[in-house]
């Protein structure tokens, strides 16, 4: 008969809450809240740890990371001290949110947050080497030898900036772009093409 | 006044305190203490002290229960532990197991 818990305003739980069901915090809660329904924290409602629902709309205090499967709207009054993490975020004018705020598919697993910043990334390594030879960079080196001097000079300049994440793709995306790794000239190759050239 | 409603899908581990009515339908492990009535509903499991007002139960309680007003035990509900309350019913199908302890 009843669908949607709630926990009422004189009501305090320590702790966990999970269940299949839908939500509803008037009162405080000081542990993690964990259910496959949707979460409301009411204005008067406190929640001390994580809470994580299919979706959250929070318009009281919550001092936890919050985790929505489907979208986490924090409306007005809301104070959440924690990260946000969902596909769909709302923060509305006058809620207050300290944390690291992520949108987006994938439920705060790093690497699927790494990937779509990566992605765009690695299309301006592309259009670098796409005159000089359309394969990965990696064969440009095995191609005709003017090409490997402009592309390893273009991804040398944009290999840098982006750091550590070229690594996640080279070992996470199996059709995605190539791994703009550097390609390593063989030593001696820079001079065997002056040696050729002078030739 | 708003109760306190602890649906069917939900369990909770840890103590509850509530100022109001609790109805449970779902299942508790550890403590409850209500300062009103509480209601444990059929299929509720209650793994756990219940102290409150008035109580009507009707699901399956493993712990003692005392209550400062009267405790009504209804058929179907289930009961192991110590009662004490100072009025009590227990109606016919009810299964119980534990003290009665009336405050004589």
């Amino acid at each position: 008969m009843a669908e949607v818990t709630v926990i009422g305003r004189g009501t305090r739980v320590r702790g966990r809450v999970v269940g299949a069901a839908s939500l509803e915090i008037q009162g405080h809660v000081d542990g993690d809240v964990s259910v496959e329904g949707d979460v409301t924290v009411d204005a008067e409602g406190l929640v001390g740890a994580n809470v994580s629902g299919r979706r959250l709309v929070v318009r009281g205090a919550i001092k936890g990371d919050l985790s929505g499967s489907e979208a986490v709207v924090l409306e007005e009054g809301a104070r959440v001290v924690g990260d946000v993490r969902a596909p769909r975020i709302a923060i509305a004018p006058g809620a207050l949110v300290r944390g690291y705020v992520q949108t987006g598919s994938g439920e705060g697993r790093p690497r699927a947050a790494a990937r779509p910043a990566v992605r765009a990334v690695p299309t301006p390594v592309k259009a670098a080497p796409k005159p000089a030879a359309a394969p990965a960079p990696v064969k440009v080196v095995a191609a005709p030898k003017p090409a490997p001097r402009t592309a390893p000079v273009a991804l040398a300049g944009a290999a840098p900036p982006m750091g550590r994440s070229p690594a996640a793709p080279a070992a996470t995306a199996p059709k995605g772009p190539p791994p703009p790794v550097v390609p390593a000239l063989k030593k001696g190759a820079k001079g065997a093409l002056n040696k050729k050239k002078a030739h | 006044m708003a109760s306190t409603v602890i649906g069917a899908g939900i369990t909770i581990d840890g103590e509850i305190t509530a100022d109001e009515d609790v109805v449970v339908h779902g299942t508790i492990r550890g403590k409850l203490t209500a300062k009103d009535a509480v209601t444990i509903e059929q299929g509720a499991v209650v793994e756990a002290d219940v102290t409150g007002g008035a109580m009507v139960v009707a699901g399956a309680v493993t712990g003692n229960i005392t209550s400062s007003d009267r405790v009504d035990l209804q058929s179907g509900a289930k009961v192991v532990g110590n009662v004490k309350a100072s009025r009590i019913t227990i109606a016919d199908g009810a299964q119980f197991k534990g003290n009665v302890d009336m405050d004589v």
